[in-house]
């Protein structure tokens, strides 16, 4: 057999391929629009065939490469990523994520841990009495002053200073939310993390209610509107990152790749969620926390957004049958 | 039964079609430059908005553009540093332009290509992989005790324990790197030497190179271009004396050309090529019951030049004749 003669035969065809591969590649389609792919379709099935043929062929391992390269390529443009669709995502918001946060434990672990050490370490930071130092120790006299100084005054800033505050949380606290979310791989920085903002938070809170404290009641007045979507979004991310680690530990039968490739497509809706309610409290943080609105209307926005989101966890949530049917 | 997986980096994949294809795998050498590149180009993005920002600011200078503007950097800061990677892998088919320089590709571990989802878990996860960070403490006691320098020993360890070399964000996402090369030229090692045919003529038509040898003669004829000739006929001993022996072919015979005949017979021989013009090797054999005849002949004269360079001695036989010009590189 001669196989210069045999490969002139075909190499025409895989050229062609080559440079319909070349024009997907740079352009997203070829330059014949539909009679170009449609050729493309047809040479792609051919270079297949001759991948498949190459062993009867008896083809030099030289070859035989370069046609699964050829294949590779052509195969990388003929099936081509999905983007990213409005409908998927309004579905996994609405439908998806509320039930699975509702019934995953690892959401129930961490709002137990993050609640339970913020209430302990407010009540520890509140009692003036038997430990007046306990907040210094934890979050240090410089930031307990600055926090003083920075609620010393009524609240009342310009907008210049709500748009600017407002995408500085966006940027800073979804990033330590989303950080919080790729730790939980590792599970433990993902829980020291969270144990690490309930008390840091949890003393600020109690240092901040002491009677001795100056601008205390600024403070509240500026934690109440965004307090609930912060904090829950904390929560839901690092349970988002927990399930990630979980994955790797509690394979439930399956082999470990593929039960922490299912837990990571669990934690997508939750951390989904939580970027949102991110986003939500950055805007709150950054408009209707420092504005000289009255309290009544900060304390009401706070009540509603509790109650919008109690809503959508236990309402929304509510076992239903199908959860996994997508 | 054990799996005879070839012991390198490539990773097989079954297409719809039902043809099972080749890709070979990106190693941490690869990935980092692009990672790099990526890094960069963020930066530059980042660095471009704010200078746009502040001279639009500058020009205007109004106040409110300034401000907006702030607010547009921070924004846009954080869209860039956490989804720049998500975007364009979700657009560009698995790559980022660091990927593009780098000639790689994300696709899943089925070989598909990556969808939103998975480019988001894979750039998310992607802070855990650059786990555990330094403090710059580390190198200067009195900075800040801040983590800001990412050491990535953990994708670093996981990618060297996992089959496709997949870092942490990969395994969360099932998808894994890919080199996507281009521009592959098709190698078919050509042979010029008239020896080869007047010498494989000798080989009895009716053997059938079995397709493990045809494979074995492939592999030898593209790689012997980048072999000296001592080293070609070194690896070329042990299979051609089995051979030579079988051909009954005189034992001094050059081993690298036997095996490079066998090869031209298998792939390059053609019905067209049956008249051979001998050239000076008119009258040489290689064979076994000739050998005691050629020396009678030849001892008295000068054996020519070729019939030397046929029969291996201690001198490498002149490489004129094969020269690796006249050759396609594999």
């Amino acid at each position: 057999m001669n196989i210069v003669s045999l490969l002139e035969q075909r190499r025409h065809g895989w050229e062609e391929l080559e440079l319909l591969c070349n024009q997907m590649q740079n352009r997203g389609r070829t330059r014949a629009k539909a009679a170009g792919a449609a050729r493309f379709a047809s040479l792609y099935r051919s270079a297949c065939a001759d991948l498949a043929l190459a062993e009867a062929y008896q083809l030099p391992p030289a070859t035989v490469e370069y046609l699964h390269r050829l294949v590779g390529r052509a195969h990388n443009q003929l099936y081509r990523s999905r983007n990213f669709s409005l409908a998927r995502s309004v579905d996994m918001l609405v439908r998806q994520a509320p039930q699975r946060i509702f019934a995953d434990p690892c959401v129930h672990v961490c709002a137990l841990l993050f609640f339970g050490l913020f209430w302990l370490s407010m009540l520890l930071g509140m009692s003036e009495q038997r430990l007046p130092d306990f907040p210094a120790q934890v979050v240090g006299q410089a930031q307990l002053e600055q926090m003083e100084s920075n609620f010393e005054a009524e609240l009342n800033a310009g907008f210049e200073h709500y748009v600017m505050m407002a995408s500085f949380y966006i940027r800073h606290n979804t990033g330590i939310g989303l950080k919080c979310f790729a730790y939980g791989i590792l599970i433990i920085p993902c829980i020291f993390t969270l144990a690490y903002n309930a008390v840091a938070l949890g003393t600020s809170f109690g240092y901040m209610a002491r009677d001795s404290t100056i601008g205390g009641e600024n403070f509240f007045e500026f934690v109440t509107a965004h307090g609930p979507f912060e904090l829950t979004a904390i929560v839901l991310s690092a349970a988002a990152g927990l399930r990630l680690g979980l994955g790797l530990i509690s394979t439930t039968g399956l082999c470990r790749g593929d039960s922490l490739k299912v837990n990571a497509i669990r934690a997508i809706p939750v951390i989904a969620a939580a970027a949102v309610l991110f986003f939500l409290a950055a805007i709150t943080e950054g408009f209707l926390s420092p504005s000289p609105l009255p309290y009544t209307f900060k304390a009401m926005w706070a009540i509603m957004s509790s109650g919008a989101m109690t809503f959508y966890f236990v309402v929304l949530g509510f076992p239903r049958a199908g959860i996994d049917a997508t | 039964m054990f799996p005879t997986a070839p012991l390198d980096t490539t990773i097989e994949v079954v297409t719809p079609e039902n043809i099972a294809f080749k890709y070979q795998l990106a190693g941490p050498f690869r990935r980092l430059p692009a990672f790099l590149i990526d890094l960069v180009v963020k930066a530059v993005l980042i660095m471009i908005a704010v200078l746009a920002v502040a001279l639009f600011a500058g020009v205007t200078g109004s106040q409110l553009a300034g401000v907006v503007g702030f607010a547009a950097i921070n924004v846009g800061w954080f869209l860039v540093w956490w989804f720049y990677g998500v975007a364009m892998e979700t657009w560009f088919n698995g790559r980022t332009l660091g990927k593009m320089a780098m000639r790689i590709r994300v696709v899943t571990v089925s070989g598909h290509p990556i969808g939103g989802v998975q480019a988001m878990l894979r750039n998310l996860v992607c802070i855990a992989d650059l786990a555990p960070p330094i403090s710059l403490q580390f190198f200067a006691a009195d900075a800040p005790p801040v983590y800001l320098i990412p050491t990535g020993i953990a994708g670093l360890v996981v990618m060297t324990c996992t089959r496709r070399m997949q870092r942490l964000g990969d395994l969360a996402a099932g998808t894994m790197v890919v080199i996507d090369e281009r521009g592959w030229t098709l190698p078919v090692a050509q042979v010029e030497d008239a020896r080869i045919p007047a010498l494989a003529s000798y080989i009895p038509p009716d053997y059938r190179v079995s397709p493990s040898l045809a494979k074995v003669l492939a592999l030898y004829a593209e790689r012997r271009l980048f072999l000296s000739p001592p080293r070609r006929r070194e690896l070329a001993k042990n299979l051609a004396a089995g051979l030579s022996e079988r051909f009954e072919f005189r034992e001094d015979l050059d081993p690298d050309l036997l095996l490079y005949a066998l090869y031209w017979r298998t792939y390059l021989a053609d019905a067209r090529d049956q008249d051979v013009d001998l050239q000076p090797l008119n009258g040489y054999s290689p064979l076994q019951k000739d050998a005691a005849l050629v020396a009678v002949e030849a001892v008295p004269s000068e054996p020519s030049e070729f019939v030397t360079a046929v029969v291996a001695g201690d001198q490498p036989p002149p490489d004129s004749p094969t020269d690796p010009s006249s050759e396609t590189k594999p």
